[in-house]
């Protein structure tokens, strides 16, 4: 499970999140949604504890910031960076004996084909293009076996048939109890599998729905009705 | 082996091999090697002319870097700017669980490679130059590594990740690191009222006693006066001081909270490092570390159309930009041609030799140091240069414009100095500028002509290689042109016959660099 408690953060004066709560329970897909500078990158950034901030954060229980509860998250950043000088499989063997997880020769080669990069286990990391750099940033984080994985936008880059894996793999975490918190703007991509969204907006979430609280409204229909809403309450507010 | 040490011991292995399949290298390491042997002939030579080449004199060298080098890195750790990430550890490394305390000795321990080679030399050039004994280099480099190193660790771990410290405790810190720099100053300032002006003195001042009861930075010289010299009561008890400070930090260090309060800060570094590396390799040398580039506002008169406004472009960028045209290597030509007016006052002549000393030095700076590429070439990795409705040639000629104007100042400013005391003609002047604006603009087109044989091929080092190759072809003949000058007409002449032939080189690779302008496949 994520918990994000009274998450505010500040950059010089600019208040980036104001007091975020949410929750994505064991097994559950949440969604992040939001226009551009609406405070998205803040908190995910906090959550994968790159930031200083209030409030709390919490991954399993645990202190989002303690070794304990890191061992059990997984990150996928929006531009994935690779050591120039490591190899994929090389990047592999450094995530596995950083998260201390015990990973067998089959499950390894298994997550290169899925992700069609067992011809490039070779490659060095200054060899590979963008969407093969987001391919290998997505193994790295599943290979980690998480608990608790936050995807910020993983499906830039990525060619249809990895989009589909990467969306398999999803499903099935899901099904393993996974907690997924996906942020992205390719509402059409996640449609399908959602369980939670929360739509964010200056730095403060405008509103938090379940799936099954809504009857067959569109993702996309949701997003610009809170979003407009957000607007229209605003300039009256004004 | 743990994460990070297999992440140390792969991304080492992996350089040095993808280093040693590229033949550039072996060029970079046989100038090295050539430095390493030339810099101690040199040195003894100059250090027994002035009279320093004594322990005295190593432990006064040393005592100078210890007071730009201990301030300044205090300053850095306390700002959490002294250690580099790059972008793939803030991704990968940043949010798994390694304790962030490891972290950051994970970034200390890559510095560590160049500090054992650095030491290596301090050992060697210390006999070679100062005939320190043996038994003292040996002991000397001991220390630099594991003492120096445990201290200026656990500086760094306690002021980059303690999260105990609060900003104003950071900000305390930088200003004492600032007073401590400043009190030292000003000894050496009022040592040199009192006594004089003069190298004895900078000598005497650096091996005081006083300079060893600064604390911090005056503890450590104390140790290094010990070590090289032998015990006085002063250093004595400035090694005691060392000694009880790096115990008490090294603690301090074992016990302090991180739990990564500092990745902020790291990521802010990180970023600022990445992006001056990529514009270092583009040759925009203006970004600074940890600075944010700020851009004045400009304006200029578009007049023309076309290719044209390439070049209005690059001026409203320059106008924008600090220091307009000017760069490192403005600063370079400035500082050369004052050496080469000082040297030739100084030293009253240069010999038969002496009318060559400006171009071959302007040519070997701009062969050896001068930056690649520049704005004409970040005009090739824009889409918009080709379609801009004009001929390649005029592509080429406004895209380089701007920087032919910057090698005419730089040219001016490395030949005038030398050409005002040697008493040159102002023909010659004129023909050394000449002379100097023609060879950078030979590397350029070089370069590009590099761009069009190989394009993709080879990457950056195949380019930089041929463009080397056809560089060093080009002032072999501009060096056989200039003997034929000299041999038949005198110097000016020879000077004549230089500016020809580099010239005409130059024509024809700006002629071949046009391609570059035709399609973007030829990048």
């Amino acid at each position: 499970m994520l918990e994000v408690i009274q998450l505010s953060k500040k950059y010089g004066n600019t208040l980036a999140a104001d007091k975020i709560d949410f929750a994505v329970p064991d097994g559950k897909i949440g969604i992040l949604l939001g226009p551009n500078g609406a405070g998205k990158s803040t908190v995910i950034k906090s959550i994968a504890g790159l930031l200083r901030y209030k409030g709390m954060i919490r991954i399993q229980g645990k202190d989002a910031r303690s070794l304990e509860a890191k061992k059990s998250f997984a990150y996928v950043p929006e531009l994935p960076y690779m050591y120039d000088a490591l190899t994929v499989s090389e990047h592999l063997e450094f995530i596995t004996r950083a998260y201390g997880v015990e990973v067998s020769e089959n499950q390894r080669k298994e997550l290169l084909e899925r992700f069609e990069l067992t011809d490039k286990q070779e490659k060095l990391g200054s060899e590979l293009s963008k969407g093969m750099m987001q391919k290998v940033s997505i193994c790295c984080a599943l290979i980690t076996k998480p608990k608790v994985i936050l995807l910020d936008e993983p499906m830039v880059g990525l060619d249809p048939a990895a989009i589909k894996e990467l969306k398999n793999v999803l499903a099935k975490l899901r099904e393993d109890g996974c907690t997924i918190l996906i942020s992205t703007h390719m509402l059409e991509m996640v449609k399908e599998f959602w369980d939670v969204t929360f739509v964010m907006e200056k730095g403060q979430i405008l509103g938090t729905y379940a799936k099954e609280n809504l009857a067959n409204e569109d993702l996309e229909e949701l997003y610009f009705s809170v979003t407009e809403q957000g607007v229209q309450s605003g300039q009256e507010g004004r | 082996m743990g994460a990070l040490g297999y992440l140390y011991g792969k991304v080492l292995k992996n350089r040095i091999r993808v280093a040693l399949r590229k033949p550039i290298t072996y060029f970079y390491l046989a100038f090295i090697l050539f430095y390493l042997f030339a810099v101690p002939l040199s040195l003894r030579i100059i250090a027994a002319e002035f009279g320093v080449d004594s322990p005295e004199g190593m432990a006064a060298i040393l005592t100078l870097v210890a007071f730009w080098l201990i301030p300044g890195n205090l300053i850095a750790y306390a700002k959490r700017k002294g250690l580099v990430y790059r972008n793939s550890d803030l991704h990968f490394l940043f949010p798994a669980p390694v304790s962030p305390k490891r972290v950051l000795l994970y970034a200390y321990v890559k510095t560590l490679a160049v500090q054992v080679l650095l030491n290596l030399f301090v050992v060697i050039y210390g006999g070679a130059i100062f005939q320190v004994e043996d038994w003292r280099l040996g002991v000397y480099f001991l220390f630099a590594i594991f003492a120096e190193n445990l201290l200026e660790g656990s500086v760094m771990l306690l002021l980059y990740g303690s999260e105990n410290f609060l900003e104003r405790h950071r900000v305390f810190l930088v200003g004492v690191a600032y007073v401590l720099g400043g009190i030292l100053i000003l000894m050496g300032v009022y040592t040199c009222f009192r006594e004089g002006l003069s190298l004895e003195t900078v000598m005497n001042f650096l091996n005081s006693h006083m300079v060893q009861m600064v604390p911090v930075v005056g503890w450590y010289i104390g140790v290094i006066h010990l070590i090289l010299l032998g015990p006085t009561t002063v250093n004595v008890v400035g090694s005691i001081c060392y000694s009880v400070l790096l115990a008490g930090v090294l603690l301090a260090a074992w016990r302090m909270k991180c739990t990564g309060a500092y990745y902020e800060d790291a990521i802010k570094f990180a970023e600022d490092y990445e992006e001056v590396l990529a514009s270092r390799r583009q040759g925009d040398t203006q970004k600074r570390l940890g600075k944010k580039q700020k851009f004045k506002k400009a304006h200029i008169t578009w007049k023309g159309q076309g290719a044209k406004v390439l070049m209005y472009r690059q001026l409203l960028e320059y106008k924008k930009s600090r220091y307009f045209i000017f760069d490192i290597n403005t600063i370079v030509a400035l500082i050369v041609g004052a050496a080469v007016a000082y040297l030739y006052i100084v030293e009253g002549g240069f010999g038969s030799f002496e009318p060559f000393v400006i171009p071959a030095l302007a040519a070997y700076i701009i062969f050896v140091f001068t930056a690649m590429g520049g704005k004409w070439a970040k005009e090739l990795l824009s889409p918009y240069t080709y379609m801009i409705p004009d001929t390649p040639f005029r592509k080429l000629i406004y895209a380089m414009a701007l920087q032919h104007v910057q090698s005419l100042v730089n040219g001016c400013l490395i030949t005038i100095p030398g050409a005002v005391v040697m008493k040159l003609s102002p023909v010659m002047a004129v023909l050394g500028i000449v002379f100097y604006v023609a060879v950078y603009a030979n590397k350029l087109y070089a370069l590009a002509v590099a761009e069009i044989v190989t394009g993709n091929a080879l990457g950056k080092t195949g380019k930089q290689l041929l463009q080397m190759f056809l560089q060093s072809i080009v002032l072999l003949m501009v060096v056989m042109g200039a003997l034929a000058g000299q041999h038949f007409g005198g110097v000016l002449m020879a000077y004549v016959f230089m500016d020809v032939f580099t010239i005409l080189f130059t024509i024809i690779f700006m002629v071949i660099a046009m391609l570059n302008f035709y399609k973007m496949e030829t990048v």
